[in-house]
């Protein structure tokens, strides 16, 4: 990691490992169709609109900040993503999986339903073009897929499979289904759970979510 | 909506073509002191066949192989033989086959035509650049060698050729003397060019007869004669590599009614709310762009940009971000 040189505009784009696998995979999945901006990094409490030399100083601690270098792993980048919302909007969409954490034991299964929050008016909704989900580390996983999105790319996605090292797996649908592996080999010894993330992101409103998943050793199974 | 979809014609395919010095750490030219053989390797099973010539001593944990000299011999000659009733059969000769089958291909009877003695053609130095070196290919007109047994500077012609000579092996340039790409036939010589480079496969051909000065040089191997070696007699050595880099020009747009509220946690005043921060962000939000990420249909991110420091992004902005990708 280092800081980029802020004294030229560069825009240079690196691949993530999620690119990487797919250009390896070579079967027309790494095909780039669409963009989206972010701003990680960036603390809009520096704002100031109480600055005394006037507006175009109220972005003065953001202007020149130095942004870190990109980084190579999809579950890092992109945190944040701007959005296009109707001018006047008072409150921010926010995504709701009803859980805060989801812990389950080997071979354990679990649906989740993210819901949106303040998004178009309503205060709560589901996104009609469903949900992105995310799993850190697919090995934790036997099942993980997304129903409800009935494109040919959503069911290509979900269907899918990576073998091997602790990669991601994507997954898009209005409900995400996630089994729990009942591999043993996965911990090592003396230890009882492993730990990954899951980042949803709401595909039409951008909201972001990210909660621990624990995986938990059935010591019986030993 | 965060993600925007791009449409054919933001995107840009790009190839431009890069040189830099060959060598480690992008020096521009090796020296006798950078030029130095490891014994483990020259006394190795490979020494039969060629030298390695690294940039460090060996002990040097960064030592890295710069190119290698290869010598070759229709006859066999400067190698004992594989077994010593059959005549001929040696690695010289082994190296000679090579470089004919590389560079000559199915032609059997070609041989390289140094403009000397016909005997001549039979023999030749290899210079193999390390593929990590030279890239994609060697820059013609960058090559300059300095031989402590030879007055001249060698350089190969492409500067003043008019037409470039295409072979199985790609383009080849022949050597002469002069500096960076105007080499000439060497004034009086009897023994022909000092001999051929072949950019496209990392190679240089040289004439034992014609830089030997007084006599031949003669690459003999770690089972032979180590009389007079290739790199023992050179002094500096300057070499460039090219390769073409295709890039992606990919052309994001955010219009003016893009992009200009954010999901970032400090953009409102508590996460679980969502309740912008500012009220003055209502109706004049300002957002700033510091990363673009490149998508697949599945929302897969592929790839991810960094600005070099914030762009501004509200109501009254338009942003054209090029993102640049290589392959």
């Amino acid at each position: 990691m280092g800081y980029l040189n802020n004294s030229i505009v560069t825009v240079d784009a690196i691949l993530t490992r999620k690119g990487r696998e797919l250009l390896a995979r070579n079967d027309g999945s790494f095909r780039i169709t669409q963009f989206a901006l972010a701003d990680d990094e960036i603390d809009y409490t520096m704002w100031d609109p109480d600055n005394p030399l006037g507006s175009s100083f109220y972005g003065a601690a953001i202007d020149n900040m130095p942004l870190l270098e990109a980084f190579p792993d999809e579950t890092q980048a992109m945190k944040y993503l701007l959005t296009t919302l109707p001018r006047g909007t008072s409150k921010l969409p926010i995504l709701d999986l009803g859980y805060q954490v989801i812990s389950l034991y080997q071979g354990a299964s679990i649906a989740i339903t993210p819901q949106t929050l303040n998004y178009l008016g309503g205060t709560q909704t589901y996104e009609s073009s469903g949900y992105v989900a995310t799993i850190g580390d697919v090995r934790l996983l036997s099942n993980f897929n997304g129903v409800g999105i009935n494109t040919a790319q959503a069911t290509a996605l979900n269907s899918t499979t990576t073998l091997g090292a602790a990669v991601s797996k994507t997954v898009v649908g209005t409900t995400i289904n996630m089994t729990a592996t009942t591999t043993n080999a996965l911990f090592p010894e003396g230890v009882t759970q492993l730990s990954t993330s899951l980042i949803v992101v709401g595909r039409d409103s951008g909201a972001r979510i990210v909660i621990p998943v624990q995986l938990n050793k059935n010591t019986n199974n030993c | 909506m965060s993600f925007k979809r791009l449409d054919p014609e933001d995107f840009l395919v790009s190839a431009d073509s890069i040189a830099a010095p060959a060598w480690s750490n992008y020096s521009a030219s090796l020296t006798s002191a950078t030029m130095v053989t490891h014994a483990s390797q020259t006394g190795g099973p490979s020494g039969q066949y060629y030298t390695n010539v690294y940039n460090l001593v060996e002990s040097n944990p960064l030592a890295e192989a710069q190119f290698a000299i290869a010598y070759g011999d229709l006859k066999g000659s400067g190698s004992f033989l594989y077994n010593s009733s059959i005549p001929g059969l040696s690695p010289s000769r082994t190296v000679y086959g090579q470089f004919m089958n590389l560079l000559f291909g199915e032609d059997e009877n070609a041989g390289f035509n140094y403009g000397g003695p016909v005997t001549n053609n039979q023999t030749f130095l290899a210079i193999v650049v390390n593929r990590a070196r030279y890239k994609q290919t060697i820059k013609p007109g960058s090559f300059q060698l300095q031989l402590s047994s030879l007055t001249p500077l060698i350089t190969d012609n492409s500067s003043i050729t008019p037409t470039v000579e295409y072979t199985n092996a790609g383009r080849r340039y022949t050597l002469g003397s002069g500096s960076f790409g105007d080499g000439v036939m060497p004034a009086g010589s009897t023994n022909g060019v000092y001999g051929y480079l072949y950019p496209d496969v990392g190679v240089i051909i040289l004439n034992p007869y014609a830089i030997g000065g007084s006599a031949p040089l003669r690459q003999f191997n770690n089972n032979g004669n180590d009389a007079v070696t290739l790199e023992g007699r050179m002094t500096r050595f300057f070499l460039q590599s090219e390769e073409t880099v295709t890039s992606d020009f990919i052309f994001c747009r955010a219009r003016n009614a893009e992009f200009n509220y954010s999901v970032n946690p400090s953009f409102s005043v508590s996460a679980s709310a969502g309740s912008i921060l500012y009220n003055d962000f209502i109706q004049n939000p300002v957002t700033y762009v510091t990363s673009i990420g490149m998508y697949n249909d599945n929302n897969e991110l592929l790839a991810v940009a960094k600005l070099s420091k914030p762009l501004k992004k509200d109501f009254t902005k338009e942003a054209l971000v090029r993102v640049k990708l290589d392959f």
